[in-house]
């Protein structure tokens, strides 16, 4: 048997019918028991329902509520928590969307923001995870040895040493993961390498 | 019923409570939603009484109608998801319904008060599917909703449906095929 073999007998299939007067009542049947049933809202108690200018003004109350909740999460989470910089999955997914032209994926407290070679002339190497803090604000970058990258206020060269550290030059200060001990007090450094490149 | 039109304005006179306009918005659309509501329960008594519950509910949430589906689909959206929860009520209830069915099946009385044998066989089939399959038959068959509106009214992915519907069939000839079935 075919599908229109079978609709044909499905759609010759009668329902059964209910008693005659079943389609005359049922209309007054329902309309008579609506008063158990809340009323459309202009209806309920003779009051008109919330204006337009109330609903919108408490949708707009909800929604400033939800960003300063937000808002307080941000500011209040710990500075040592993992940041979307680790995830490999976003390295990788965006090292594939631009090949041999991402110079650096940076996080700060505007969010992401990528830094793109003009010329598709960045070599494959491993991705190396950099943290700065100064004070309270943390910047943090994901970039490739041989790359330059914009944290706390200084321009700093990355390079990897061959040994799987991280050196960091630095307008003002040079920084090595085999040594971290930092010349300048008030910044917090942090570095280390992501492993083999996936591009 | 004239065209959309007089149809968009009982439902806005229905929304300010407005009695007569709802019980002609139920005049025109009862049968449609007996008929789903029948297929689904297989139940005369059960179907009259989801047919009163699903206008009941209509008139309740009148509110929430938008306009952008059909007033029928919105409407049957109602009947069906009401449908699926009273069977699911139904049989925690009372444990025997699948005992139910095939007495009312067999049973002399209800074997005569089909319109025929075709009518009786076909209706016992269908209470033989999963409630899911069997709604999603009933709205893409019987009413004539694409997959996409099916998907709508059950709240399921598309291709749910489109799977519900292929299942459905497989058994549906299966059954339908022998006579020795239902």
């Amino acid at each position: 048997m075919d599908n229109a073999g079978l609709d044909s007998i499905l759609k010759k299939a009668r329902i059964r019918e209910p008693a005659a007067d079943f389609w005359a009542t049922l209309p007054h049947r329902v309309t008579g028991q609506l008063q158990s049933y809340r009323a459309p809202q202009n209806e309920r108690a003779g009051r008109p329902g919330p204006s337009f200018f109330t609903r919108w003004a408490w949708a707009l109350a909800t929604a400033a509520g939800v960003v300063i909740a937000l808002a307080a999460v941000h500011w209040n989470a710990p500075k040592n928590a993992p940041d979307v910089l680790a995830s490999a999955k976003l390295i990788d997914e965006t090292l594939a969307m631009f090949p041999h032209r991402v110079r650096a994926i940076v996080e700060d407290e505007h969010g992401l923001s990528l830094e793109l070679s003009e010329h598709g002339n960045v070599p494959d190497s491993a991705p190396l995870y950099v943290r700065i803090c100064d004070g309270a604000h943390c910047m943090s970058a994901v970039t490739f040895s041989g790359q330059q990258v914009q944290l706390a206020g200084q321009q700093w060269t990355v390079l990897a040493d061959g040994r799987g550290g991280i050196i960091l030059e630095g307008s003002q200060l040079l920084w090595s993961s085999a040594e971290p001990i930092n010349a300048d007090n008030h910044l917090k450094i942090e570095a280390r390498n992501l492993g083999p490149a996936t591009m | 019923m004239g065209g959309a039109d007089e149809e968009t304005n009982l439902v806005q006179r229905s929304r300010k409570g407005d009695h007569a306009a709802f019980e002609l918005l139920i005049a025109a659309h009862q049968r449609m939603i007996y008929s789903i509501a029948y297929r689904m329960s297989g139940s005369l008594a059960d179907a009259e009484d989801l047919t009163q519950e699903t206008f009941l509910r209509a008139y309740q949430q009148l509110d929430s109608y938008r306009g952008e589906s059909k007033f029928t689909t919105w409407l049957g959206r109602i009947a069906v998801n009401l449908c699926l929860n009273w069977r699911a009520r139904e049989g925690r209830r009372s444990g025997i319904h699948f005992r139910w069915a095939q007495d009312a099946i067999t049973a002399p009385d209800e074997r005569d008060a089909f319109p025929d044998e075709l009518s009786r066989r076909v209706q016992a089939a269908l209470q033989r599917l999963p409630a899911p399959q069997r709604a999603a038959i009933v709205l893409t068959l019987y009413e004539n909703q694409s997959h996409a509106e099916a998907a709508r009214a059950l709240n399921c992915s598309e291709a749910t449906i489109s799977w519900r519907v292929f299942a459905a069939r497989q058994k549906l000839k299966r059954w339908l095929k022998d006579p020795s079935h239902g």
